[in-house]
């Protein structure tokens, strides 16, 4: 091992990731020329030499896009690779690049995308439609964690270089699939306390009156909220179907049962 | 009540700064429910703006902008949906019914500002070619207004023109959309929701949910109680997934003499 790259440097390349990676994002090459900037304090000093520096210029504005979270892995390898076999290794290096961001990019949207968001988030929403903005704080923990841990990949992408990602894989999928269980229960405790449809009919004949909310809740609480995830979780799997347009869809559902005095 | 200068200012601040955030270090500013908190205290009213911030951010509890996919953009959505409920003096209906169209077309200055970004591309792939590194750094971040821009200008112009916008719309809405909109700020948090059952395992696990489901509806527990239930559930499948690794490792080896793994 050679001494040219220190701690320093490391931390440069990490910073430079942390703050500015995705600045210049864009449809043709995504976040090709933000991995190049992010890798300039150490290319100026593996490569003194101009022709060197263009290759390997060339080499970090191609193509790639990966989460920004795990990035840190691949930018660790990298540095770790182009200081032991320096302009030599910009072919490994490229298909190192290539070959980890997409399964890199799978793990962190889903387990930091998907799960942690749904699982920070369904709290922090919860507590905040109560008036309460304690919520933001729980996120504040979880991104300074996040930022802590990002410090850390880019270390051991470092130090362990691509057999990380082996290492890294059994535990990352026994977490996954656990996170994704917390995930499923606050989501099932979130479908009775945040979807709010009231039936405000009342039904009159002479003497008896009957409320049709109070009837519907001895069925079941929450039935409506519950029918309603059902039909647009089903809305959300047929074809042409996206988001927004299931957005539209129940605000025009809403606007119609609204305006009718049918909820309320 | 009229919106005064440095509000103004300090929501157009807000969302450039927190774009930038959600591509980068992401403390959460980008959220809509960060950015309704924020709105609701500029604007005197936190109980307002983090009531329509919770609302929308549970339309995107799981969305991201995966693989460079675009999404409503409720975090302007928020600020100016907390705003202009407040200059109006109306209540949540209000602002989500107003947050929620403003944020599906605010995608179309995302998907703009990417492309913008196309030309600081081409741009620094020529520089690379002439080795100009101080040239290909100043020009990657130039991108940082790029995005800025795309979200505070929208901010800055519906909040200059927010006195006059929620007049003409006051005006115009009827009774029965305000009843309507109403309506829909309680029911929209379930596509949120749907949503992310398309992206979790949930067939798989759907056990889970109706544990959720029937720990929050017919116990009523608070959410952070039916968290910790579902902490517990985790750890047990962490645990039981690991005895399996363990199992199917010792199958392999055709001893079974390992059991203290």
């Amino acid at each position: 091992m050679s001494d040219k790259i220190t701690a320093k440097d490391l931390r440069k390349v990490r910073y430079r990731w942390l703050f500015f990676g995705e600045a210049s994002w864009n449809y043709e090459k995504m976040q090709g020329l933000g991995y190049c900037y992010s890798m300039i304090p150490v290319l100026k000093k593996l490569y003194p030499d101009k022709e060197d520096m263009k290759v390997a210029l060339k080499t970090h504005t191609q193509f790639y896009n990966c989460h920004q979270e795990f990035t840190e892995i691949i930018l660790g390898v990298d540095v770790a690779m182009e200081e032991k076999n320096g302009i030599k290794s910009m072919e490994a290096v490229s298909a190192v690049k290539t070959g980890l961001m997409g399964p890199l990019a799978g793990i962190g949207d889903t387990l930091f995308g998907v799960i942690a968001n749904t699982i920070i988030f369904s709290i922090g929403s919860y507590m905040a439609l109560q008036g309460n903005p304690l919520g933001i704080l729980i996120n504040l923990i979880w991104a300074a964690f996040r930022i802590v841990l990002r410090g850390w990949f880019i270390k051991a992408g470092y130090r362990e270089g691509t057999k990380i990602v082996t290492s890294m894989g059994v535990a990352i999928n026994r977490i996954t699939e656990a996170a994704s269980v917390l995930g499923l229960t606050v989501v099932g405790a979130l479908i009775p306390t945040v979807v709010r449809a009231n039936i405000p009919l009342v039904f009159e004949s002479g003497e008896v009156t009957m409320e049709l909310q109070g009837v519907i809740d001895q069925v079941m609480p929450a039935l409506i909220p519950v029918l309603l995830v059902a039909l647009v979780y089903w809305l959300l799997g047929r074809k042409k179907m996206s988001s927004s347009k299931a957005i539209l869809i129940v605000i025009a559902i809403s606007l119609v049962l609204g305006g009718f005095g049918i909820l309320g | 009540m009229q919106i005064a200068l440095w509000q103004i200012v300090a929501l157009t601040l807000y969302a450039f700064l927190a774009i930038n955030d959600i591509i980068h270090a992401d403390v959460g500013l980008n959220r809509p429910l960060f950015a309704g908190f924020f709105a609701g205290l500029v604007m005197g009213d936190i109980g307002l703006g983090l009531a329509i911030g919770a609302t929308l951010q549970l339309m995107v509890l799981g969305v991201g902008t995966y693989g460079g996919a675009s999404m409503p953009d409720f975090m302007s959505a928020a600020l100016i949906g907390t705003a202009l409920s407040v200059i109006a003096n109306e209540g949540m209906e209000f602002g989500i019914g107003l947050a929620v169209p403003v944020g599906m077309l605010l995608i179309q200055l995302d998907v703009f500002a990417r492309f913008i970004n196309t030309f600081i591309q081409h741009r620094a792939d020529t520089y690379a070619k002439r080795c100009e590194i101080k040239k290909i750094e100043r020009i990657h971040l130039l991108g940082l207004l790029t995005w800025g821009l795309s979200r505070a200008l929208p901010v800055a112009i519906c909040l200059i023109f927010g006195n006059e916008i929620t007049q003409t719309l006051i005006n115009i809405m009827p009774e029965w959309l305000m009843s309507g909109l109403k309506v829909a700020g309680g029911l929209l948090p379930a596509v949120g929701i749907a949503i992310l059952l398309r992206y979790l395992p949930t067939k798989k696990y759907i056990a889970y949910m109706l544990l959720g489901f029937l720990l929050a509806a017919y116990l009523e527990i608070p959410m952070l109680g039916v968290a910790i239930a579902g902490v517990a559930f985790a750890v047990l499948v962490f645990e039981r997934s690991g005895k399996q690794a363990a199992a199917s490792g010792s199958l392999v080896n055709e001893g079974g003499m390992d059991e203290d793994e």
